[in-house]
């Protein structure tokens, strides 16, 4: 996993909770990098499973609702770092379909050995979108959060249901309708 | 308090840690990079060293023309084929279409356009001098990384030597089929001709013999014999002649020519004295070719074999055999045989071994003609006295 969601992840934790979480989470987790991270980084996915592990149960949060939390703040990363991507959308459904054929597209030009998830539209209408999120990582919530503050980014909003098509969250469908 | 500096000192040290971790993954990335844009470089410098090779040191003209048409780059040659120094002055492609060929240059840019290239075009180009020549290119649309096309390139040859070899070829042939023509006519006229005058030279010797009834000598009717028989074979000459020369002058036929049926007629057409045995095989193939002209060559050899029978018991046997792509036929006789020293000047016209009044020398000429004429090759075996045996092939 890319350095920059664990960089970014623990930039959040220590502006909610503070620096004294950060370093709970750390010491309470066995990690091979020693939660030393760098954004240009990789590190194992585990480090990230554990970290939220520990930080759900000290805050008594969900990881899912830490995810979707993580996800909104991660938009902001996006925003200041790729305006330009940004900028080449006019709208938020517009931009959530292209997940996979244009975004993923740019990411793997700047980090080539990026796991990524799939997303694949299965309905879209100017109004209205479904898309199958697929990944063994199950940070589905990661997605909404993102997709919320998509919305967000041009002003408006949306009624995002989320239907797991695997228990475990490995396969989860997105219906999208924009108010 | 001394529990706040310690997670302070510790999450400097991760920090301080994370900064060295980065600062070696990025000097690692700028050697990687470093390493890929030096090998870039150098096959960058292999592949336009190359390129430069090729477009410097063959022989046909290479341009490169804008999509617009204007000539972005000739290498010597094409300088040399137009004459012009693009250099100094541009030009665009247009100038150097012959108008006579601008639509069909037009049509092949559009095909260049559509497909990405064109083979085998053939057309007239001016030079600067306005001279015309004729080319012969190969073109082929130059697309940038993203497939959009940027230019055209294209491969000129000079072939007016060529196109003009052809054209004088064309007039050549017309011409020798005229003269063909004219030949075959002159033949027919002339035969006829020489006929009349030797028709009259019997018919005046007739008369003669008749007026003079009773008063002539011995001698003198020997001459008048003898006359006669020069006249015969004369005659026979010139019909010869106008066998041989119309062979080939028409339009040969090609069908298909059952030997069976070919024999057949022929046994009744010839004939073959009691004491000659014609053998023939039970069963002859069907060959492609002219029937007139292959009955010809079996009337003619098989005639010379009843001709030339010295035996009391003449035999005749005719035969064939299959061989990859032609069949061999033999036409085997135990005549009088021809002296090996003859045997290359036999096929020649006028070559006569044997001066009897019925033979002139043209028919095995007319027999290797027709031979040739189907693909096949003629020779013999012979001994003299003992007889000969004429082979040939017919192509199937």
């Amino acid at each position: 996993m890319k350095g920059i969601v664990f960089t970014e992840f623990l930039d959040l934790v220590e502006d909610k909770f503070g620096l004294e979480m950060v370093d709970y989470i750390i010491t309470k987790s066995d990690l091979e990098s020693e939660g030393v991270y760098t954004a240009i980084g990789t590190y194992s996915f585990s480090e990230m499973l554990q970290l939220l592990k520990h930080l759900s149960a000290r805050t008594e949060l969900s990881i899912d609702k830490l995810l979707l939390v993580y996800g909104e703040h991660f938009f902001s990363v996006l925003e200041t770092s790729y305006p330009g991507l940004l900028a080449s959308y006019k709208d938020p459904i517009e931009m959530i379909s292209s997940i996979e054929n244009h975004i993923h597209v740019e990411v793997r030009k700047i980090y080539p050995d990026a796991e990524l998830p799939t997303f694949t539209v299965v309905d879209r209408s100017e109004k209205m979108l479904i898309i199958d999120y697929t990944s063994s990582r199950a940070m589905h919530h990661f997605g909404l959060g993102l997709m919320n503050k998509t919305f967000e980014h041009f002003d408006s909003t949306a009624d995002i249901v989320l239907e797991k098509i695997k228990p475990d969250g490995t396969e989860v469908r997105f219906v999208i309708h924009k108010n | 308090m001394n529990n706040e500096i310690d997670i302070l000192k510790r999450a400097l040290a991760r920090e301080k840690s994370a900064r060295k971790s980065a600062e070696r993954i990025l000097e690692e990335k700028s050697r990687d990079l470093y390493r890929i844009s030096q090998k870039l470089e150098t096959l960058l410098a292999e592949k336009s060293a190359q390129l430069q090779g090729v477009f410097e040191n063959i022989i046909d003209a290479y341009v490169i023309i804008g999509i617009d048409g204007d000539i972005l780059k000739f290498n010597d040659a094409a300088k040399r084929l137009f004459e012009y120094n693009i250099d100094e002055e541009p030009i665009n492609v247009v100038q150097l279409i012959f108008p006579e060929d601008h639509e069909y240059a037009m049509n092949s840019f559009l095909d260049l356009k559509k497909y990405g290239y064109f083979k085998n075009y053939e057309a007239r180009v001016l030079t600067k001098s306005g001279e015309v020549k004729w080319v012969h290119i190969n073109a082929s649309i130059v697309y940038d990384v993203g497939r959009v096309p940027i230019a055209a390139q294209g491969i000129v040859r000079d072939i007016t030597e060529i196109k003009n070899l052809e054209v004088q070829k064309e007039k050549l042939l017309k011409k020798l089929e005229g003269s063909n023509d004219l030949l075959q006519e002159y033949a027919h006229i002339v035969s006829h001709d020489l006929k009349s005058p030797l028709r009259s030279i019997d018919a005046l010797v007739h008369w003669i013999k008749e007026d003079n009834q009773g008063q002539l000598d011995e001698t003198t009717i020997q001459n008048f014999k003898l006359i006669e028989t020069a006249l015969e074979k004369m005659e026979l000459l010139i019909t010869d002649l106008l066998d041989y020369a119309s062979i080939g002058a028409k339009d040969t036929l090609k069908e298909e020519v059952n030997l069976n049926d070919l024999m057949r007629d022929l046994q009744s057409i010839l004939f073959i004295p009691d004491h000659i045995k014609v053998i023939m095989p039970k069963k002859m193939p069907t060959v492609i070719g002219d029937p007139i002209k292959l009955q010809q060559l079996f009337q003619n050899l098989i005639g010379n074999a009843i001709k030339f029978s010295d035996k009391t018991k003449g035999e005749i046997n005719i035969d064939v055999i299959e061989l990859e792509g032609y069949y061999q036929f033999s036409i085997k006789d135990n005549g009088i045989g021809i002296d090996q020293k003859f045997h290359n000047k036999i096929f020649e016209i006028f070559h006569s071994l044997n001066k009897s009044k019925s033979s002139t020398g043209i028919g095995l000429s007319i027999v290797k003609k027709i031979v040739d004429m189907h693909g096949g090759k003629i020779w013999l075996n012979s001994e003299l006295d003992f007889g000969t045996t004429f082979y040939f092939t017919i192509e199937k």
